[in-house]
Parts: C-alpha cells; sequence; structure tokens
C-alpha cells in the first residue's frame, strides 16, 4: 500500500540524502532565521532617531548632548542584532554540527530551532530603542539630568537585554551540546 | 525527473534561509520611517533648525540601517559565497 502521510514521506526523501547535505541544509535555513532578531534594533534605533529629531527641533541648542545619548542608548539596542550576526557566522563559518554522530534529523533541526531562538531578540531591540528614544527625548528637556537620565536607561536596558541573552544560550546549548542526540 | 542531489538540497535551503534573513528588513523599514515623521514634524515645528533636526535624524537613521545590512550580508554570502557547500 502507498504511504500517504506526506510529512512521513517527506521525512523519508530526506533521509535518503547524504547526512552532511541534511544538516547543512538546516543550518542554511537556520542562519536566515537568525538574522530576522534585525527587525527589533532596526525599529528601537529608529525610534530613537525619531525622538532624536523632535528633541532637538524643542531645543536646538542640546543637538550635541542628544545626539551623544541618542547613540548611546542605539548602541546597545543593536546588541540583539549584533548577537544574532554572530550565531548566523558561527552557523556558516564554524559548524559545530556538521561533523557529530547521531540522528541527523536532530541534528537538522536543532540547526533551525537554533536559528528560531535568535528571532527572540526582536524584543530587547526594540525596548532598548525605547529607552533610548525616551532618555533622548528627556535629555533635551532637561540637559542638566543627562547623566542619572544615561543611567537610567542602561539600568533598564540591562533588564531588557535578559531574554535576548536567554535565546542565545539556548541557541548555543543547541549547537554546541545538544542534549537530544544523546536521548536517541 | 533527475534525483536531487544532497548539493542540490544545500542550494535550495540555502535560498530559503537568504529570502529568511532578509525579513530583518521590517525593522528599519519602520524604524526610520519613524525617524522620517518626526524629523519633518520637527523642521516643521522650528524651521530655523533644519540644518541640526536633519543631521540628528540621518546619524540615528544610519545606525538603525545596520540590522538590515547585516540581513543582506548574510543573505549575499548564502547566495554568492556559500560556505556550506564546502563542508558537504
Amino acid at each position: 500500500m502507498e504511504n500517504t502521510n506526506f510529512i512521513i514521506q517527506f521525512l523519508e526523501w530526506l533521509m535518503s540524502f547524504d547526512r552532511a547535505a541534511v544538516i547543512l541544509a538546516a543550518t542554511a535555513i537556520g542562519t536566515g532565521l537568525a538574522m530576522i532578531a534585525g527587525i527589533g534594533p532596526g525599529i528601537g534605533q529608529g525610534f530613537a532617531a525619531g525622538k532624536g529629531a523632535e528633541a532637538v527641533s524643542y531645543n536646538p541648542k542640546t543637538s550635541k548632548q542628544v545626539t551623544t545619548v541618542m547613540l548611546l542608548g542605539a548602541a546597545v539596542a543593536e546588541t540583539s542584532g549584533i548577537l544574532s550576526l554572530v550565531i548566523a557566522l558561527i552557523m556558516l563559518y564554524g559548524n559545530p554540527m556538521v561533523n557529530l554522530s547521531g540522528g541527523a534529523i536532530v541534528i537538522a533541526a536543532s540547526a533551525i530551532g537554533a536559528g528560531l531562538s535568535m528571532i527572540a531578540g526582536i524584543g530587547p531591540g526594540i525596548g532598548q530603542g525605547y529607552a533610548a528614544g525616551k532618555s533622548t527625548e528627556m535629555t533635551g528637556k532637561r540637559p542638566k539630568h543627562q547623566s542619572s537620565i544615561v543611567r537610567t536607561m542602561f539600568l533598564g536596558q540591562a533588564v531588557a537585554q535578559t531574554t535576548g541573552i536567554y535565546a542565545m544560550i539556548i541557541a548555543l546549548v543547541l549547537m554546541f551540546a545538544n542534549p537530544l542526540i544523546n536521548l536517541l | 525527473m533527475e534525483p536531487i542531489t544532497g548539493k542540490a538540497l544545500i542550494l535550495a535551503a540555502s535560498a530559503i534561509g537568504a529570502g529568511l534573513a532578509m525579513i530583518a528588513g521590517i525593522g528599519p523599514g519602520i524604524g526610520q520611517g519613524y525617524a522620517a515623521g518626526k524629523g519633518a514634524e520637527g523642521v516643521g515645528r522650528q524651521p530655523e533648525a533644519q540644518g541640526d533636526i536633519t543631521r540628528t535624524m540621518l546619524l540615528g537613521a544610519a545606525v538603525a540601517e545596520t540590522t538590515g545590512i547585516y540581513g543582506l550580508i548574510i543573505a549575499l554570502i548564502l547566495l554568492f559565497a556559500n560556505p556550506l557547500i564546502g563542508l558537504l
């Protein structure tokens, strides 16, 4: 009897390839997925840039201070994008998964999962960018309090980064210390 | 139909990966659009500060562009200098 379960058919077709090919193909998809995190810093830093333009228009004399705070905040908001880039580059140029022994399907799925996990970087990127934008706005309004504004901003941004770090830990575990392979 | 080789599978998945990487372009688009909007608002409110406002806006927008460029780089690597084929 013909097997009509298309998922099983697809997996059997996939397993007809060389195991390295399946893992590398999954790595290519995972690399692309990881870069989706770039959405976050893009939105967040754009918000900071907008608030910077607004603050300068209210009080053009504070232009320098406003720009400094905007760039500081935007630099922190960039972190998640850089972490994703690092994971993508590791997958491309230092792929730890292709030489692993064990179920090829598990390793391939782990490569896609590592990429998916890095998408979490959207959140910290947007959140830290919002903090950067608000700090920029307030520096424009009250330039005297720049240092305490920036300190509060950094503190909040550090907390906002946590979920991005969790995601990176999971991605690194899936890539370098995969516990699933031994369970097969 | 000719049989699909392992290399073909990697190349097909690389095409998907390159497309996925470019989804990151959503972010800079939204963010820079917000910045441009606020820039226009600021110039309307304070036309004499146009130079300062535009400079701040462009500086911030340039920073917001970076993640879009990262996505583009990864997509271009997957398309034109794919390191995964060599590992097969």
